[in-house]
């Protein structure tokens, strides 16, 4: 009897998304530093040769893990909000479906607040890139005149050591309580305080009556 | 400014005999030890740094280390137990004192910037080396973000204002984190002192709003051109 062929293609997708789902896990687990290449052969349940058919070294294997989270999350946040939102809500709506993602998946938090850190400062630049540029889109719009807000690098900063807070006292699984200061740290460099104050508490409001996505 | 952080590499012995007592000796040593991992790790990046490296720099001999310590981790978190206890001192003396919540709040992140300001390598050490350690690093952070954390509501609970955010005293210390990270990171730490007044804006503004804030800000860049 025939096996059944499965593209070459598809199969390397599938191969490679095993590997970065398990360098997530591992590093979620016991951290970038404490991860072997055992861990994430064994995890994948791939062989060490297909390994290294995808990737040079375990940092080569992380920067992709780190680029596929990003994209995941630029996705969800991407999906949130519609495009009549004023961009108050719009900023809410996507702070709120990107920490969503994150409490489904905690170690995609680990990765990008701890991990990232630890392994090279370049690869936190590398997702500061994709999320600061998204969120000054969205208010690009505005007629603000006001004078400038808060520093948005440094909210970005603020949130990733709230997150990676949550994930060292081991209440990784207690993400969305995070939920009013990412959305204040979200909305404050564009709409400033008052304006972030008010999203912080419409996002709780929603997030208590679970609906979160009005 | 204030006094150099307690400088760990002040402490010398001559090498040889000098008949000192056996604590003083221990106390000179272990605290060589400390220092030498510190420079070492920045240096050369923890990862690489062995025990011998150490050795070499404190001019400690190997028994000595592990009488005092189990391993390079152990020295290491020792070092940085140390320089925290240090700044958290330092921080305690301008903040818990009488007088206006948001005018301690700024003191309280003056010394800390200047503190990391006076010594870039226990600003990078802290920061960067130390996060490459493992598991062991998820413990050190939560327990010293908890502790600066804890020390801020402190002095807020006697009279402060209550903070429109329920973890506004998340958010404070998260940014000063976030600021020195990447000020380590770009190589810039000497010019902390420098973020004071914006800093103090930002750090401010979730429990005073931003009137007052503004206030400290204007304060801050006052007593910088003094």
């Amino acid at each position: 009897m025939l096996r059944p062929t499965t593209p070459p293609d598809i199969s390397s997708q599938t191969q490679r998304q095993r590997i970065i789902d398990a360098i997530v896990e591992s590093c979620a687990e016991k951290t970038y530093a404490a991860t072997t290449i055992s861990d994430i052969v064994g995890g994948a349940r791939i062989s060490r040769t297909t390994f290294y058919k995808h990737f040079p070294d375990k940092r080569a294997c992380f920067d992709a893990a780190v680029d596929h989270c990003v994209t995941e999350l630029q996705e969800a946040a991407g999906a949130a909000h519609s495009p009549g939102d004023r961009p108050a809500d719009a900023t809410r709506k996507a702070a709120t479906a990107v920490l969503e993602a994150l409490a489904e998946r905690p170690g995609l938090a680990q990765l990008l607040s701890g991990d990232a850190i630890a392994v090279d400062p370049a690869a936190v630049e590398h997702y500061r890139r994709a999320t600061i540029p998204a969120l000054e889109a969205l208010w690009s719009g505005e007629e603000d005149g006001a004078a400038p807000h808060l520093d948005p690098r440094l909210a970005f900063g603020q949130a990733q050591v709230l997150l990676l807070n949550q994930i060292a006292t081991g209440k990784s699984d207690r993400l969305p309580e995070l939920l009013p200061e990412l959305v204040y740290l979200a909305v404050s460099p564009f709409g400033g305080h008052e304006e972030a104050l008010a999203q912080s508490r419409l996002a709780a409001a929603d997030a208590t009556s679970g609906t979160a996505k009005r | 400014m204030i006094e150099e952080p307690e400088d760990l590499r002040r402490w010398r012995l001559p090498r040889g005999r000098h008949g000192l007592p056996r604590e003083i000796v221990e106390r000179s040593q272990r605290e060589r030890l400390l220092a030498a991992v510190v420079r070492v790790a920045v240096s050369k990046g923890y990862d690489a740094t062995t025990v011998a490296d150490i050795l070499g720099e404190a001019g400690v001999g190997r028994e000595s280390f592990y009488e005092l310590f189990d391993d390079k981790l152990d020295c290491a978190l020792a070092a940085h137990q140390v320089l925290v206890d240090d700044l958290e001192t330092r921080v305690r003396t301008v903040y818990t004192v009488p007088g206006p919540w948001p005018a301690r709040m700024r003191e309280a992140l003056a010394v800390t910037l200047q503190w990391f300001a006076a010594d870039p390598e226990a600003a990078r050490f802290t920061f960067v080396e130390l996060s490459t350690v493992g598991p062991a690093f998820r413990s050190l952070f939560q327990a010293d973000y908890a502790r600066f954390t804890r020390l801020i509501d402190e002095g807020l609970s006697e009279e402060g204002p209550s903070p429109a955010l329920t973890q506004a005293t998340q958010l404070a210390v998260s940014a000063i984190l976030a600021r020195i990270y990447e000020e380590v990171v770009l190589e810039r730490v000497d010019e902390l002192p420098r973020l004071l007044p914006d800093l103090t804006y930002n750090l401010l503004i979730p429990f005073v709003g931003e009137e007052m804030a503004r206030a400290e800000r204007e304060a801050a860049l006052e007593s910088a051109s003094e």
